[in-house]
């Protein structure tokens, strides 16, 4: 078993460590690096609740192996807000009922806050597909979608405002 | 882990480990068969540091993608509804964007699944596929790469370089329909259509353990769905715990006439 040196940047950080290279960015991210809010669900690529950005693209953290992460810039969900506050995903989760177990949560917020850079004001059809790669076993998907579409017409007029 | 920085440096590699490496391209099927243990590959060689291999262009009437360009990029290519509407068409329906922002053309195309779109699309396009190894490259047309479901002609030192979407003229229409259990989900059926006046070529997927591939002459919609049916009730067509062959049958007309449909309605600024 070889070992690799990789340095990265994660939310902002610069981080160097040894990794195996077996291990991958999701292991890595959560017993070497100490940051559990993203989750490991099925492992294998399916429930998307390992989501983190790459390089500004969101990727399954458990089919991607951290020695290839070395030298990316990584965005998990510890670094979607600043410390002790909510963003405006978080709280409109809070306020659907977006969230029973959490489990799946740290994977929605990842891929609900790259749908909504990609597409401010997408259609119901359109945040369903968006997300259709996380599974959410216990919400129902309603309180997601209802949540996602209420931050895209704040975020839109809150644009407004600052043209205004 | 090996993680080479040219075509050269993998080819030595391959021809050194080839029985016992793995190439890793977006990893997107390779790494869940590891996590799973279907594969334990005791060398896996990276292609992000390769360079070259991450491009794409068109070349001799045709659309080349090198094997480290992933779905995602070649989907953000603003002239891809311009150049290979085929694939444009089909991209929505290749898993979910997570998965094709690491996910791989040319890796598609070397599981070959024969459900995978990326497989229906290179054979229904008549494309090929470019493999070299240390002593000498190859292309192989698509109907000679793919054996069986998951099984092609690479030999163990080989690299799939590229793959080769042939343009076609400028007439050309394009049709695809597809069926899935659930969104981003393998096809149970998908069927790509590509017409050129009278001439049709009509890609199935799903239905046998390669994507079948027919070409007739028609002169109606209603003589091509014609085809269409007798081929749905004559053809091998597979049966899994999934779906019956009858569902499958089903589907090859109902999707049929669909892409059909789309084919010959089809207005791109299709630029050859």
């Amino acid at each position: 078993m070889t070992e690799q040196s990789i340095h990265l940047t994660i939310n902002g950080v610069e981080r160097a460590a040894k990794c195996e290279d077996r291990t991958t960015l999701l292991d890595f991210v959560r017993h070497d690096l100490g940051l559990t809010g993203t989750h490991a669900g099925c492992e294998h690529g399916v429930c998307g609740a390992c989501t983190v950005e790459v390089n500004g693209q969101i990727v399954r953290s458990c089919l991607m192996f951290a020695c290839q992460a070395s030298g990316a810039n990584i965005k998990t969900v510890e670094g979607i807000a600043r410390a002790g506050e909510l963003t405006d995903l978080q709280v409109a989760f809070k306020k659907h009922h977006a969230l029973q177990c959490g489990f799946c949560t740290p994977g929605f917020l990842m891929a609900a806050d790259d749908l909504l850079r990609k597409n401010t004001s997408p259609s119901e059809l359109e945040v369903r597909e968006g997300l259709s790669g996380n599974l959410c076993r216990c919400t129902g998907y309603v309180g997601i979608v209802e949540a996602v579409l209420e931050v895209a017409v704040q975020r839109r007029n809150k644009i407004g405002d600052a043209r205004a | 882990m090996h993680r080479p920085n040219s075509i050269r440096e993998i080819l030595d590699i391959l021809e050194l480990h080839g029985e016992d490496a793995r190439i890793l391209a977006g990893g997107q099927t390779l790494v869940p068969m590891m996590a799973m243990r279907v594969a334990s590959p005791a060398h896996l060689i990276d292609l992000a540091l390769a360079h070259e291999l991450h491009q794409f262009d068109v070349t001799k009437g045709a659309l080349r993608v090198g094997a480290g360009v992933t779905q995602s990029t070649l989907e953000g290519w603003d002239q891809l509804a311009l150049k290979q509407p085929l694939l444009e068409m089909m991209f929505p329906w290749v898993a979910h964007s997570p998965i094709r922002n690491r996910g791989t053309v040319c890796g598609s195309i070397a599981h070959a699944d024969p459900s995978a779109e990326m497989v229906l699309a290179l054979m229904t396009l008549g494309g090929s596929v470019t493999l070299a190894s240390k002593k000498r490259e190859r292309t192989v047309n698509a109907a000679d790469f793919f054996l069986g479901a998951l099984q092609t002609s690479r030999e163990p030192n080989e690299l799939i370089v590229s793959a080769e979407f042939p343009m076609q003229s400028a007439e050309t229409g394009f049709g695809f329909a597809e069926y899935g259990y659930r969104h981003g989900d393998f096809a149970v059926v998908a069927v790509a259509v590509v017409r050129n006046g009278k001439s049709w070529t009509i890609g199935f997927g799903g239905v046998d353990d390669t994507v079948k591939v027919f070409r007739i002459e028609a002169s109606s919609i209603g003589e091509v769905d014609e085809h269409i049916n007798k081929l749905a009730s004559t053809i091998e067509v597979r049966e899994d715990p999934t779906a019956t062959s009858g569902l499958r049958r089903h589907l090859m007309r109902t999707l049929g006439a669909r892409a059909v449909n789309q084919a010959f309605e089809f207005k791109g600024n299709y630029q050859s």
